[in-house]
């Protein structure tokens, strides 16, 4: 059963990141079309910037979602890099659970705010704010269900894998 | 304990114990709002609200994927050409090479680390062919030039501080240009005074009747810096939208003039400044959340009245201020030191009359030179993968370096004419 759904894991991984690469594309693409409208044109145009912004947070949260790996996030590193694979299964086991039930805990509280949201509208576009902000409940629950699995992978004596500074990407 | 400090605890135990700090500041920020009796929601309030406001912050993944698709061109072979024609003729040639090629991509990149992992295998070889120079130099040297990128302008570091302090991103990438030229200053005084003792070689001399023609072709290249700086303090782009702007330059002369760009390297360029750009943000994201707790805990406030205490002199602050982030910076990743730490000394700065333009600066250096000092620095692991150099050589290597850099940083720390003259010819009021 885990087998097959291997394959159709690793799908899903190269698509979402098509998706996230569609993500950045299109706001370069705004990006010029807004430079472009304003300075040759000489027609500021309001939706572009809303488009950006929109498309930026769904960028860091999805991409945290769905696209990142373990190896590509910042962390502090100078105990869990010196460790061997048994330290590092109890430090995952450590820091998932707080991190679940953290984030499940809050949960509630979150989906109230995010559906509270929908009173207001973007500026330009009008789209209501709890289908844009909706993406931090994906974010919430990919993180808890990605924090289980890491969780039961080691207890059952699989260790993450060790961690490789200069793959997180920290853009300094 | 107060839930403040449980909080902090918790962030500090979670992160030490290896979890991203993104998460480990969101998580500890609900474990704050759950003790104190607060409402769950703010922090999704605060990320979200703090994450669409933010504008600036969009020259983050655009400054990172210009600086990936100049990579993916042949622009750095032909900057790298156009340098040796200009200082390969000295003694320790190709050294003064890396600092002036260093100097020239710190105008088109803003990013530390895509100029070391941009440049770095190329310079490795051409230094390290046949015996030239050690490798651990060479690789310890590609290291510390990568330092001046983000001092320069454009600069990612100096964006993220312009988000915490509120200070003009303008300004602040005039503000870096003398500070970069003088650590570039630094670092090829010293190859000068060591290339004889250490006997490095000349390159051939490139006969000057070619340096036109070589110039020429890296013209393109070059002109980058004119039209991102140009375009800001020109008025007509915004240091955000230069960012797109860097961008779009970059993939056009890769692709319409040196043709070297295919749709696949262009999409790989993208992908990883989006991973990169959701890495970042998540750290950003957390430090929204966290900076929210802070800031309702009044802890900048408290720190002001505590200082205040010691009788601080504007430079005794500065002189603490270095020496905290230079001992974090072995420790901590930058961009995380720049979100979490800065914002709390910003408030003391502001009553001491410090300039915040002045501060962002020195802060900035402060953050570079922590890519270097051991453990923690991303610049030596970067080189120590990219060239195979053990660390510890690579370190050794990067000492007398460090040295002659916190020259530069006193320098700058104690004449802010250094860093404000540039910005108030421009017009800053400060």
């Amino acid at each position: 059963m885990l087998r097959s759904l291997k394959p159709l894991g690793a799908w899903l991984a190269r698509r979402a990141e098509n998706v996230l690469v569609l993500m950045l594309g299109a706001m370069f693409a705004v990006f010029l079309v807004q430079i472009v409208f304003r300075y040759v044109f000489n027609f500021p145009i309001g939706w572009t910037h809303e488009i950006s912004v929109l498309l930026w947070v769904w960028l860091v949260l999805f991409g945290a979602a769905f696209v990142t790996r373990e190896s590509d996030e910042i962390r502090f590193d100078i105990i869990y890099g010196a460790v061997g694979p048994k330290a590092r299964r109890v430090m995952a086991v450590l820091t998932a659970v707080p991190l679940i039930v953290l984030y499940t805990i809050s949960l509630p509280a979150m989906a109230d705010y995010v559906s509270f949201m929908k009173v207001e509208r973007t500026a330009y576009l009008k789209l209501p704010f709890n289908w844009v902000y909706s993406i931090y409940i994906a974010f919430a629950v990919a993180a808890i269900v990605r924090y289980l699995w890491l969780c039961t992978q080691a207890l059952r004596g699989k260790a993450p894998e060790a961690f490789d500074p200069t793959k997180a990407g920290s853009g300094v | 304990m107060s839930p403040f400090a449980l909080c902090i605890a918790t962030i500090v135990a979670l992160s030490l114990l290896g979890l991203p700090i993104g998460h480990a500041m969101i998580a500890g920020s609900i474990f704050y709002l759950l003790l104190a009796g607060q409402d769950l929601s703010i922090a999704a309030e605060q990320l979200l609200n703090g994450m669409y406001t933010n504008y600036v912050i969009l020259a983050v993944p655009l400054f990172i994927l210009a600086a990936e698709l100049m990579n993916i061109g042949s622009m750095t072979e032909r900057l790298l050409r156009f340098c040796d024609a200009l200082v390969g003729r000295f003694r320790g040639g190709l050294a003064q090479v890396n600092v002036v090629q260093s100097v020239i991509f710190a105008g088109m990149s803003g990013s530390a680390i895509a100029d070391a992992a941009g440049t770095g295998r190329m310079m490795q070889a051409m230094m390290t062919k046949d015996g030239k120079y050690p490798p651990s130099f060479a690789a310890a040297l590609t290291a510390v030039t990568a330092v001046i990128g983000p001092i320069i302008p454009p600069s990612i570091p100096m964006v993220l501080y312009a988000l915490v302090s509120d200070a003009s991103i303008g300004f602040l990438f005039l503000g870096g240009v003398i500070p970069g030229l003088l650590m570039a200053l630094a670092q090829m005084s010293l190859i000068g005074a060591t290339a004889r003792r250490r006997n490095f070689p000349v390159e051939a001399p490139v006969p000057l009747r070619e340096l036109p023609g070589i110039t020429w072709r890296a013209f393109p290249a070059l002109m980058m810096p004119v039209v991102l700086l140009g375009g800001i303090y020109g008025g007509a782009t915004t240091p955000t939208e230069a960012a797109a702007v860097a961008a779009a330059y970059a993939l056009a002369i890769s692709v319409l003039l040196y043709r070297s760009v295919s749709l696949r390297a262009f999409y790989a360029s993208l992908a990883y400044s989006a991973r990169t750009t959701a890495s970042i943000g998540m750290l950003i994201a957390g430090a929204l959340v966290f900076n929210y707790v802070v800031t309702i805990e009044n802890i900048p406030e408290s720190l002001k009245v505590f200082l205040s205490g010691w009788d601080l002199s504007p430079i005794g602050f500065l002189i603490l201020v270095n020496l905290i982030l230079l001992v974090l910076g072995c420790l901590l990743e930058g961009t995380a030191i720049l979100l979490i730490v800065v914002p709390v000394f910003i408030p003391t700065a502001k009553a001491l009359g410090i300039d915040m333009v002045h501060f962002g600066v020195v802060v900035v250096v402060n953050i570079m030179l922590g890519l270097i000092t051991p453990p923690y620095g991303l610049l030596l692991f970067v080189m120590t993968n990219i060239t195979g150099v053990p660390l510890r050589d690579i370190v050794r290597e990067c000492m007398p370096f460090l040295g002659a850099m916190l020259v530069a940083l006193a320098l700058i720390t104690f004449i802010p004419e250094l860093v404000l003259w540039l910005p108030r010819l421009m017009g800053y009021q400060g």
